[in-house]
C-alpha cells in the first residue's frame, strides 16, 4: 500500500488510484448475437462448463472444515471426474466454488492475487471478512451474470469463519452452509448432526458424509471427496482426494484384459514423416 | 445447431510413457455440406507441445494466430520455449476475458514437461480448464471420443501402442459422427522428436 | 393397431359415434382417416413444434427422428434403376449405417425411403395392403400410376399434420416402367430421374451429367452408384452401404450392397494420392 500522503490542507488523502486496466473484453459480443440471430430461435448457445456441484464447510471448535465433490459437467456428460473445487485464497483462507467452472475457478484467482497485494501492502494477514467483502462486490458488480456460487472458509484474528456468498453478490456468515446442486442433499445430513463446538474428527466426518450425499444422491456430483481443513492459527490441511468412493481403478484390475486392445499396424497410414528435435536422437 | 457444430470436428489428446499424442480429424464443413478433407485444426505450438483447437473454423484460425504471436513474443523476451503449463495459463486467460462473447473453441493442449513426462488440458469455450493425466477430447462427438478413450486407454503405452490407440479411438468415433471424419492426422511427440501421420479415414 | 386402439380412448368424445363396418375397416387398419392424431386443440401444431424432422431445426426437441438420406431412381430403356444409402443419422450422431431404404412393396413396386424413417416405412407398408387389396378385388395387378395416387391421396389426408416422407414409387406395370415421386405434402410426379433426400443435390449433379435413355443395364448400374458415392462423400447425413435394385419386365432384382467408402476410392477419387505429409506448422523456435 502507498503511504498516505498529507494534503496541503493538511487532511490525509489516499494516493489516486491507478485507472484500471483488465477486465472482460465484449468485442466478439455483437458478433456472436448476429451469428445467434442468423442461426434463427432453434440454435442454441454454447454452454460452458459447469460444476454441478456439492459444495459444503462447517465452524468446530477448532476452525473450519470444507468439502466439496469433484465432478465437472458439460451438459449430461462428465467432462472431467477429478477436478479441485476448493480454491486457494490466502494460507489462512479457503474457497468452494460452484456454478460455471470458469467462473468460480477465475474470480477465486483474482480475489487470491488481490489478497497477495493486500498482504504485501500492509503486511498482516487477511481476513476472511475481507475476501468475502471483495468477493461480493467483483459478484455483484456482474449482477449475478458471473456465475459464482461459493462457500468461503478461514481463520483469523477474529476466529473461524464461514461464509456463503450467492452469484449475485449476497452474502450470510452460518455455522454451517452448502451450495450447488447437491447442497439439498449435503445440508439434510447437516440438519441431522449438526452440533456447536465439534471436535475436529467428527467435523471432518460430518463434511465427508454431507459431500457423500451429494455425490451419490445428486446427478450433478460424482467422483471423490475433497476436505481442507483449517485451524485456528491459519494453519490449512488440503486433503484432496480424502475419500475416492468411485475410483474404478480397483474393478477395472480384477477384470482381466488383454495387455493392449489394439493390435499393432491395425491403422491405416497413408503417409508419415518425422521430424527429428534432439539431434543425438538416432532411434527415430 | 449449436455453432460449436457447425464446421465439425474431432480431437483427442492421449498420454504414453514419456511420450504424449494427439490425433485430430480433416474434415472441413458447413454443417451438412463437406466442403474440404485437408483442415488444420491441430497445430504446432513448440517442439514439445501442440495445441487442438475444436470449434467455429474462423475462431480456430483466429485464435492460433494470435496464439502464434503472443508465443513469439514471450520467445523473444524471455528467451526460452514456453513450457505447456504457461501456455495452459495464457490460452485460459485469453478466453476467459472474453467471457460474455467468447471465441467459440474448445482447445486441447498436449506436450511434454520440463522431466519429459506428458501434460495434457483441456478447456471449454471460456477457457475453464481440465488438467488430466490420462485424455482429453473436444469436438462434436464427445460421447463417443469419451466412450472409446475411456475402454482403450491404460497406463504406460509406448510411443507404437499409443499411436495405435489414439488412431483407433478417433477413426471408430468418427465413424459414428455425420460431422467430423473424412481423413485424420495423428502427432505422437517424444523427447527425440515428433511423428506426424496421416490416416486414411472413411469418407462418407 | 395400438395405436389406433388408443386413438379411440383419447378422443372418443370429440367424434360421432361410428357404426360397426368403419370400425371393422379401422382394425384392418383401412381407414387411414382414423389414424392417431396428438389429443391437443391443434394436433398439427403439436406435430410441427415437437416432432419436426428438418435438419438442424429439430435441436430442441426431446425426440430426433432418424433421418438423412440419398435415394436416386432414373428410367432408361432397361428399365429403372433404383439406388440408395444406408445412412440413418439422430442429430449429428450416425445411428446406423445398415438401414434398408428400398422397400419391397411387391414384386414389381418398390418405394424408397427419405424423410422420418418411421413415416416412410409404416405408410409403405400401408400402401402394401391396399395394393394388395387391389389386386384380390380387380384380379389384377395395380398400376404404379394407381398405386403412388393411393399413397399421394393418403399424404394429402394429413397435409400439414408433421409426417416426413419424399418416396419414389418405381415399378413395372402393363405399360412399362414406371417412376413417381409422391411426398409428405401430397405431391405426386411422374419423371424419368428423381434424387431425393439431403444429398440429393449431390446426385442430381452425377445424374444429369450422364444420364441417356441408351445406357446399357452396366452402365446405368455404375451410374447409380457413381451418383450415391458422390453425395455420400460430400453429404454429412448421407453413407454406409449403396443398395441398388433394377426394376424390370418381370420384376425387380436387388442387384447388391457396396461400401459407398469403397465407392469412393474407386469413383470420386480413383486415382487417390495420398495427401502429402502433415507438415506441423513450424515451431517459433529458431533452429
Amino acid at each position: 500500500m502507498a503511504q498516505l500522503r498529507v494534503a496541503p490542507g493538511g487532511e490525509h488523502v489516499l494516493p489516486k488510484e491507478p485507472p484500471q486496466t483488465g477486465g472482460f473484453d465484449f468485442g466478439l459480443a455483437a458478433r456472436n448475437a448476429r451469428l445467434a440471430a442468423a442461426a434463427g430461435a432453434t440454435a442454441s448457445m454454447p454452454e460452458p462448463m459447469s460444476t454441478g456441484t456439492t459444495i459444503c464447510g462447517v465452524v468446530y471448535a477448532g476452525g473450519v472444515v470444507l468439502g466439496a465433490d469433484t465432478r465437472a459437467t458439460g451438459g449430461s456428460e462428465v467432462a472431467d471426474k477429478n477436478c479441485e473445487k476448493i480454491h486457494y485464497l490466502a494460507p489462512n483462507i479457503y474457497c468452494c466454488g460452484a456454478g460455471t467452472a470458469a467462473d468460480t475457478e477465475k474470480t477465486t484467482e483474482l480475489i487470491a492475487s488481490q489478497l497477495e497485494l493486500l498482504r504485501l501492502g500492509t503486511g498482516t494477514q487477511s481476513r476472511v471478512v475481507a475476501a468475502t467483502t471483495l468477493l461480493k462486490r467483483t459478484l455483484f458488480r456482474y449482477q449475478g451474470h458471473v456465475s459464482a456460487a461459493l462457500v468461503l472458509g478461514g481463520v483469523d484474528c477474529t476466529g473461524p469463519s464461514l461464509y456463503q456468498i450467492y452469484p449475485h453478490g449476497s452474502t450470510a456468515r452460518l455455522p454451517y452452509v452448502t451450495m450447488g446442486s447437491g447442497s439439498l442433499a449435503a445440508m439434510s445430513v447437516f440438519e441431522t448432526r449438526y452440533a456447536d463446538n465439534l471436535d475436529e474428527a467428527a467435523a471432518i466426518a460430518l463434511v465427508k458424509d454431507a459431500i457423500r450425499a451429494g455425490i451419490f444422491n445428486d446427478l450433478g456430483s460424482g467422483s471423490n471427496v475433497d476436505v481442507t481443513i483449517i485451524r485456528t492459527g491459519g494453519e490449512a490441511t488440503v486433503l484432496r482426494g480424502y475419500e475416492t468412493p468411485n475410483d474404478t481403478r480397483p474393478l477395472r484390475e480384477a477384470y482381466v484384459r488383454p495387455k493392449a486392445l489394439v493390435p499393432v499396424k491395425a491403422t491405416a497410414v497413408l503417409s508419415t514423416q518425422v521430424e527429428v528435435t534432439d539431434a543425438d536422437a538416432m532411434e527415430l | 445447431m449449436s455453432i460449436l457444430q457447425h464446421n465439425g470436428a474431432a480431437i483427442i489428446c492421449m498420454a504414453g510413457k514419456n511420450c504424449v499424442a494427439i490425433a485430430a480429424d480433416t474434415r472441413f464443413g458447413l454443417q451438412q455440406q463437406t466442403v474440404a478433407c485437408d483442415f488444420e485444426k491441430v497445430f504446432k505450438m513448440s517442439d514439445r507441445m501442440f495445441v487442438g483447437l475444436a470449434g467455429l473454423a474462423t475462431d480456430v484460425q483466429t485464435l492460433r494466430n494470435t496464439l502464434k504471436f503472443k508465443l513469439a513474443l514471450y520467445e523473444l523476451r524471455e528467451e526460452r520455449v514456453m513450457k505447456p503449463e504457461a501456455f495452459s495459463a495464457l490460452l485460459s486467460h485469453m478466453l476467459y476475458e472474453k467471457r460474455f462473447g467468447p471465441y467459440f473453441v474448445e482447445p486441447v493442449v498436449c506436450g511434454l514437461k520440463d522431466d519429459g513426462s506428458p501434460f495434457l488440458c483441456g478447456m471449454d469455450l471460456i477457457g475453464a480448464p481440465v488438467y488430466t493425466d490420462d485424455y482429453v477430447v473436444s469436438g462434436t462427438c464427445t460421447p463417443n471420443l469419451n466412450g472409446m478413450c475411456e475402454s482403450m486407454w491404460r497406463p504406460d503405452m509406448a510411443p507404437d501402442e499409443l499411436f495405435e490407440t489414439i488412431s483407433q479411438c478417433l477413426l471408430a468415433s468418427v465413424d459414428r459422427d455425420a460431422l467430423s471424419g473424412w481423413g485424420a492426422v495423428v502427432h505422437v511427440i517424444t523427447p527425440q522428436g515428433i511423428t506426424s501421420k496421416s490416416l486414411k479415414g472413411r469418407m462418407d | 393397431m395400438a395405436a389406433l386402439a388408443i386413438d379411440r380412448m383419447l378422443d372418443a368424445g370429440a367424434r360421432p359415434k361410428e357404426d360397426d363396418a368403419t370400425n371393422a375397416k379401422d382394425i384392418l387398419g383401412l381407414n387411414v382417416q382414423r389414424f392417431a392424431l396428438a389429443p391437443t386443440p391443434d394436433p398439427a401444431q403439436f406435430s410441427k413444434d415437437n416432432f419436426g424432422v428438418g435438419y438442424g431445426t429439430d435441436n430442441h426437441q426431446k425426440v430426433q427422428f432418424a433421418k438423412g438420406t440419398t435415394t436416386l431412381a432414373f428410367k432408361f430403356d432397361g428399365g429403372v434403376i433404383i439406388s440408395v444409402d444406408s445412412r440413418s443419422t439422430m442429430g449429428p450422431y450416425i445411428a446406423s449405417q445398415t438401414v434398408k431404404k428400398v422397400i419391397e412393396i411387391n414384386p414389381f413396386l418398390l418405394g424408397t425411403m427419405a424423410g422420418g424413417a418411421a413415416d416412410c416405412a409404416f405408410w409403405e407398408r400401408n400402401l402394401g395392403t391396399q395394393c394388395r387389396m387391389f389386386e384380390l378385388r380387380n384380379k389384377r395387378r395395380v398400376s404404379v400410376a394407381a398405386a403412388s395416387k393411393m399413397l399421394a391421396n393418403t399424404m394429402y389426408q394429413y397435409r400439414g399434420r408433421g409426417l416426413s416422407m419424399g418416396t419414389m414409387v418405381c415399378g413395372w406395370d402393363e405399360s412399362g416402367p414406371q417412376l413417381y415421386y409422391v411426398d409428405d405434402d401430397g405431391t405426386r410426379l411422374k419423371g424419368d430421374a428423381f434424387c431425393v433426400g439431403s444429398g440429393s443435390t449431390y446426385a442430381y449433379g452425377v445424374i444429369d451429367s450422364h444420364l441417356r435413355a441408351d445406357l446399357t443395364v452396366e452402365e446405368a448400374i455404375d451410374l447409380g452408384r457413381r451418383a450415391i458415392a458422390g453425395a455420400a462423400h460430400r453429404d454429412a447425413y448421407s453413407g454406409g452401404w449403396n443398395n441398388l435394385y433394377h426394376m424390370k419386365e418381370t420384376g425387380w432384382e436387388f442387384i447388391g450392397a457396396v461400401d459407398t467408402n469403397d465407392l469412393y476410392y474407386e469413383h470420386v477419387h480413383p486415382s487417390h494420392i495420398p495427401a502429402p505429409p502433415p507438415k506441423p506448422t513450424p515451431s517459433n523456435v529458431p533452429r
